[in-house]
């Protein structure tokens, strides 16, 4: 589904490259989590999948296109592929749950008797049948996290990206969005999570690929956050847990957004 | 493929969601939106008088074409060999179809009756005082100024008077305040170009968030443009209705209800109007949806 083969990414004016020399293959329907710690190119990466970005070096191969090929006016349909959620959620505030789900639909001009059935499917499927008709500050963080979700999933894309999902949310949440996208991974789509929740990959003991500098440093098959050490003994001490510590509705990598507004998704928990 | 990787690109947003996102958009924009129409109503009313003052022009144009004459005054002293040297000269002549013949007498009766409303004038001036004269209707009468070359000079001939000179400062008069009219107007669509660019700014500050997310989901960039665009070809739309408004406000009140009166020429008909309330309409909303689509180039990255 995504091959990447010695990719790098340098910014303009940026000191170092935010991707070196990183080849990994993610088969259809894996999942997958990146982790490293802040500024090591998660973001980067996922940004090079959607096409927000181009590679400088190697190959980002989707769904058998190579990605920094795609003419522009072709790249909309890639992200009708590959969806993406994020940590701040990137709801629009004047428009209620409904809406902003059914939103992702109209422009991309489905017929309205598909928005209407299906939107209440996937609202229900996230667990939010019953705040349809909500408006996003009226709704939890993690709440508003389940609805970034269903707006991602309700196209039926083949590749999910999560962007540090549970970043602005408690840990008791975050279990919760952590078992939706697993959801969302059971009914066959791919799911690649960037996260610094250490106690989430864990406890999913699912394929690592962690990134340090800019560069793949582990692609480990149901790892763990932390290298796996190896230990002659049972480890009896649970894994440490990594409290994530982003400020609210700041992209990390200070990329200026249209989010950056802290004004009305806050982490209502 | 799945189900996503089957749709086509190209799909456009259906007319309901389309006309919503449109909506909010001008009524979020409000002020914004009514300075351009102000201001291409201004530039689309300039265009329209100047369409309608050309109308005018060719109104008189065809008007004058079937009544002006050149008048030959013959001197007091012609004899009558000389004078039907130079009829039969005259009707030689191709660019002439036809030559009346005017005693002393006729063109004073011809004065009086063009001058019956000043008495004063008429008091002056006697029987004897003007010349009898030749009146020649052109084929063509925009080669008068042909036939005062010819026969100015001639034997017996006093003087050679083309009735369309005495028009040029009429003409001279529409002719500028047409070439005024659209100044204005291209001034003014320089303003509306500015303000609509200023507008789209503007609109894409406040829309955002919306354009992240339609570019997130893969909508296409037609459908991003699009509510930028229509927002703009709606105060065209809006201008040109307004400034035909005006046309037509001017056609009834200043056109029919002053200038009829003051005027011996005939004015400019309802069709020149309506001809110049489609072309204002047109011009306004293709102008303003051209301005807007220049304006993204810089203001929206899709
Ligand atoms: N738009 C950008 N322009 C320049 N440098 C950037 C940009 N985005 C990220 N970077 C740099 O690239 C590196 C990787 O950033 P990022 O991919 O955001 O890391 P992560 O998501 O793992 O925190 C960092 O050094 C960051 O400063
Ligand atoms: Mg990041």
């Amino acid at each position: 589904m995504i091959v990447l083969s010695s990719v790098s990414k340098w910014y303009p004016n940026g000191a170092r490259p935010a991707l070196i020399d990183v080849s990994a293959e993610i088969g259809a329907g894996e999942f997958v989590f990146l982790v490293g710690p802040s500024g090591s190119g998660k973001s980067t990466l996922l940004r090079l999948l959607l096409r927000e970005e181009r590679a400088t070096g190697g190959r980002v191969i989707v769904a058998g296109r190579d990605v920094a090929r795609i003419p522009d006016r072709r790249v909309p349909q890639l992200r009708r592929i590959v969806g993406c959620v994020f940590q701040d959620f990137r709801l629009l505030p004047n428009r209620t749950v409904a809406a902003n789900v059914a939103f992702a639909l109209d422009v991309v001009g489905r017929p309205r008797h598909v928005v209407r059935s299906v939107v209440p499917e996937v609202l229900e499927l996230v667990g939010l049948g019953g705040k349809a008709d909500r408006y996003p500050d009226e709704l939890s963080g993690g709440e508003q996290q389940r609805v970034a979700i269903a707006r991602a999933f309700v196209g039926r894309p083949r590749v999910l990206l999560a962007d540090e999902p549970t970043g602005n949310l408690d840990p008791a949440t975050s279990t919760e969005i952590m078992s939706l996208l697993d959801a969302v991974h059971r009914a066959g789509t791919t799911v690649i999570m960037a996260t610094h929740n250490a106690s989430l990959v864990d406890a999913m003991r699912r394929r690592v690929l962690e990134l340090g500098d800019g560069a793949l440093i582990r692609d480990e098959a149901g790892g763990r956050y932390d290298q796996t050490v190896p230990q002659p003994v049972a480890p009896s001490a649970p894994p440490p847990v990594v409290v994530p510590a982003q400020p609210t509705g700041t992209a990390p990598d200070g990329e200026r957004s249209p989010w950056a507004t802290p004004a009305r998704s806050g982490p209502v928990g | 493929m799945g189900d996503a990787g089957a749709q086509r690109p190209g799909r456009l947003m259906r007319p309901g969601p389309l006309a919503s996102l449109l909506w909010t958009g001008l009524r979020r924009n409000l002020a914004m939106t009514g300075a351009v129409i102000v201001t291409i109503t201004i530039c689309l009313a300039m265009l329209g008088a100047g369409l309608l003052l050309r109308a005018q022009v060719h109104t008189i144009d065809g008007f004058l074409l079937d009544q002006i004459e050149v008048v030959v005054d013959l001197s007091d002293a012609i004899t009558p060999a000389e004078r039907s040297a130079l009829e039969a000269e005259m009707r030689r002549d191709p660019l002439i179809v036809g030559v009346r013949y005017e005693t002393k007498k006729q063109v004073y009766e011809r004065f009086r009756r063009d001058f019956r409303g000043s008495p004063d004038v008429v008091a002056g001036v006697g029987p004897e005082d003007l010349p009898a004269a030749l009146r020649l209707t052109l084929a063509d009468p925009r080669a008068s100024r042909d036939i005062v070359v010819t026969y100015t000079g001639l034997d017996g001939v006093e003087a050679v008077r083309d009735q369309r000179a005495l028009l040029d400062p009429l003409y001279r008069f529409l002719d500028a305040f047409t070439v005024g009219a659209f100044t204005l107007a291209a001034v003014q669509a320089l303003a509306s170009f500015a303000l609509i660019y200023t507008m789209i700014r503007i609109s894409a500050h406040a829309r955002r968030r919306e354009t992240a997310i339609m570019k997130l989901v893969g909508a296409s960039n037609g459908t991003i443009r699009a509510p930028f665009v229509l927002e703009s070809a709606v105060a065209g739309l809006a201008g040109g209705l307004l400034a035909a408004g005006v046309l037509v406000a001017a056609k009834i009140f200043l056109v029919d209800g002053q200038f009829a009166r003051q005027t011996m020429f005939p004015l400019f008909g309802w069709a020149a109007v309506w001809e110049s309330a489609v072309v204002v309409l047109a011009a306004g909303v293709l102008a303003a949806a051209v301005m807007a689509s220049i304006a993204l180039r810089r203001h929206l990255r899709v």
